[in-house]
Parts: C-alpha cells; sequence; structure tokens
C-alpha cells in the first residue's frame, strides 16, 4: 500500500531522450535557479546583455555539454555549480552592474559548468540528439523565463520583488554549496 | 413512436455489424510509395533541425535572395537521392552536426550571405539529406512516387519556413530592430548549440 511507482527506467527513444533533456535543467533545482537568475540579471543590465545573452548562452552552455558528453573532466563540477547560483542571486540582489564583458565572462564560466553536468549525465538509452534539442530548449526557454520575470524590474514593486527572489537564490547557492563541500549530510 | 426509434437502431446495429474494411486509402494504390517520400524527412529529427535552420536562414536573408532556394532545395534532394543510389552514402551523422553547427551560427550572428552561397549550401545540405533518406528505400519501393513525395515536401516546408520568417521579421521601414529579430538570432543560437552537441555525440560513440 505504502509503495511509489519506480522511476528506476531510463527514458528510451527519440521521445524519452526528448523527455530527458527537457526535464534535466528543470528537475534539478541548482541549475534552475542558476539559469533564470542569468535571464534576471540580463534584464537588469539592460542592453546588450539583454539579447546577447539568450543568443550566445545555450551555445557556451552546449560547449560545457561537449566536454561532459566527451568525460573531459572539470575541477569541482557540483562546487562551481553551487557557487554560480550564490553568485549570480547576490548579482541579481544587489543589482550589480558589471562591464558587459566581465558580465559575459562569467556567466560564461558558469553556462559550461552547467552544461558540462547535463552532458555528463546522458542517459543512455535515450536518443543522444534528442536529448541535445530538449536540453537546449530547456535552458533557452529557463533564460526566457528569467528575462520576463526580469522585466518586473519597470515597476518599484517590482523591482523589491525580483531582489527578493535574488536573495533567495543566493540562499539556495549556500545551501548546495555547503552540501558541496561536504559540510551538510 | 418508441418502436421506430428501436428499429432504427437495430437497423444501424445490423448495417455496423456487416461492414468490411474500407479500401480507400491510397496507399493500397501504391501512392503510398510517395507519402512514404514526403513524411519520411519529418521522422528524423536532423531532417527537422536541418530544414528549418535552412529555411529559417534563407528567409532572414529576405525574400528576394530566399526565393532561389524554393527551386534549389528539391532539386538537391533529388540529386542527393540519385547519388545516394549510384555510390551508397556514407554515415553523414558529423557532417549534418557541422551543418547545424554553420547555419546556426550564421542566424545567431545575422550573417548577410551572399546569394550564391546560400544557394550553394542550401544544395549541399539537401543533396546529402537526400542521400541519407535514400537508404531507408525498401526493394519493392516506387523510387519515382517517393523522390516525387521527397522533392514535394522539401518545397513545402522550405517555402512555408522562409515565408513565415519573412512575415515574422517584417518591421516598419526605419523602424528598430525589434524583439522578433533578436529570437531568430536566439534561434540561431540554440540551433548552432544542438549541432555543437551533435557533433560531440558522435565523436563520443
Amino acid at each position: 500500500m505504502l509503495t511509489h511507482p519506480a522511476f528506476a527506467h531510463d527514458q528510451v527513444g527519440v521521445a524519452g531522450g526528448l523527455v530527458s533533456g527537457l526535464l534535466h535543467p528543470v528537475t534539478g533545482i541548482d541549475h534552475l535557479i542558476a539559469m533564470v537568475a542569468v535571464g534576471i540579471w540580463g534584464a537588469q543590465l539592460g542592453a546588450p546583455a539583454i539579447w546577447v545573452l539568450p543568443v550566445t548562452f545555450p551555445l557556451v552552455m552546449a560547449i560545457g555539454g561537449v566536454l561532459g558528453v566527451l568525460r573531459i573532466p572539470l575541477p569541482m563540477p557540483e562546487v562551481v555549480i553551487a557557487v554560480s547560483a550564490l553568485v549570480l542571486g547576490i548579482a541579481v540582489a544587489t543589482r550589480l552592474r558589471l562591464p558587459f564583458g566581465a558580465a559575459a565572462a562569467v556567466v560564461a564560466v558558469f553556462a559550461i559548468f552547467h552544461g558540462h553536468a547535463h552532458g555528463a549525465e546522458l542517459p543512455g538509452s535515450a536518443n543522444p540528439l534528442a536529448y541535445g534539442v530538449g536540453f537546449v530548449t530547456a535552458t533557452g526557454l529557463l533564460h526566457l523565463c528569467g528575462i520576463l520575470i526580469g522585466t518586473l524590474t519597470r515597476w518599484p514593486v517590482g523591482e523589491r520583488v525580483i531582489q527578493g527572489l535574488g536573495a533567495g537564490i543566493a540562499g539556495l547557492g549556500c545551501y548546495f554549496l555547503a552540501q558541496g563541500v561536504g559540510a551538510l549530510a | 413512436m418508441k418502436l421506430r426509434f428501436a428499429s432504427g437502431w437495430i437497423a444501424a446495429a445490423l448495417l455496423l455489424a456487416q461492414s468490411s474494411a474500407a479500401e480507400a486509402h491510397i496507399v493500397a494504390a501504391r501512392l503510398g510509395d510517395f507519402y512514404m517520400g514526403a513524411l519520411h524527412p519529418f521522422t528524423d529529427l536532423r531532417d527537422i533541425i536541418l530544414w528549418t535552420a535552412t529555411g529559417v536562414l534563407a528567409g532572414s536573408l529576405g525574400a528576394s535572395r530566399g526565393r532561389w532556394l524554393i527551386l534549389v532545395f528539391p532539386l538537391g534532394l533529388l540529386a542527393g537521392l540519385q547519388i545516394g543510389r549510384t555510390f551508397g552514402t556514407p554515415p553523414t551523422e558529423l557532417v549534418d552536426a557541422a551543418m547545424a553547427l554553420v547555419m546556426g551560427l550564421m542566424l545567431a550572428a545575422a550573417a548577410r550571405i551572399p546569394t550564391s552561397l546560400l544557394c550553394a549550401m542550401a544544395f549541399a545540405l539537401a543533396a546529402i539529406r537526400g542521400a541519407a533518406s535514400g537508404t531507408d528505400l525498401g526493394a519493392n519501393t516506387d523510387r519515382l512516387l517517393f523522390a516525387a513525395g521527397l522533392a514535394c515536401a522539401g518545397y513545402v516546408f522550405i517555402t512555408l519556413t522562409m515565408a513565415l520568417t519573412v512575415v515574422f521579421l517584417r518591421t516598419e521601414p526605419g523602424g528598430p530592430a525589434s524583439w522578433r529579430t533578436i529570437a531568430v538570432r536566439a534561434l540561431g543560437g540554440w540551433i548552432a548549440a544542438i549541432g555543437l552537441m551533435m557533433a560531440s555525440l558522435v565523436l563520443a560513440t
């Protein structure tokens, strides 16, 4: 009576690959909050970040995905992913105004680590191309969600809501960081 | 009244019970090979991604440059089908990935490539995908009907995708670049990212 359905089966085939790829960035909270935070920060920074980031972000993330698929290791991936949520959350909460080049570099480094995790966790039985399509689409849509949330900055109340969201993202980043370094069981 | 209603139901039930399978499908008349050719590209993600990239790239360059593809693309598919039949088809995964990457990057960069280069790229892509489509032909498949279906699908898909992109990007003369331009460039970034992932997955296996 108390049993739960087993989720041990890998998603298979093209449909399975698409579903796995679409769900992977959404089901990992650490990935999800970082992707949304990038979109919000881009909206806060305004032009050119607000339109350059959606064009280049999935591509840079795919470079990380390539490293993950090819099993090229990166140093401390879990810690860096947690740090990304922390840093991006702080950037949103404090409305950090970095020069565009510096902001793009920060986002690019984090994007490579996030992409690496997705690439390394490619399910064996799923159609790999479909997984890639799903993963890129989900990432782009999360980013778009962030940009849409970021448009709230036009209103003073919305700005405060966004800063609160940033603080929440930073808090979750702290939690994941503590987990990553083994401070939490 | 009730009796008439009941007898109507009984008559309908009897008619249904005596019904046999309809032979109205065109598949039975061997035109199924035409539909096989027309539907085949839409069963492969690589075709969908690459055809979309080609159509959107052509549309982003404007109707005057893109309209050449209405002829060039189906011809490329037919040429590829014939080349594949004559010389065989090697695995095309890496070339497909490279083409998705290049076309995606061109879209993302909003590159204004010349019409001749666009036509050459579209013809090469169509030829490669046409040759790949030919590998699934059975011994009993009518090649002419399959080729006609494939060419028609290419014509319809490229024309529609290009036209939709042209309409989507249409702005007021002298008006600022809209979010629509950014959306098309972002789509290019996505396609390039998918191409990059495709390449790595091929190399990994």
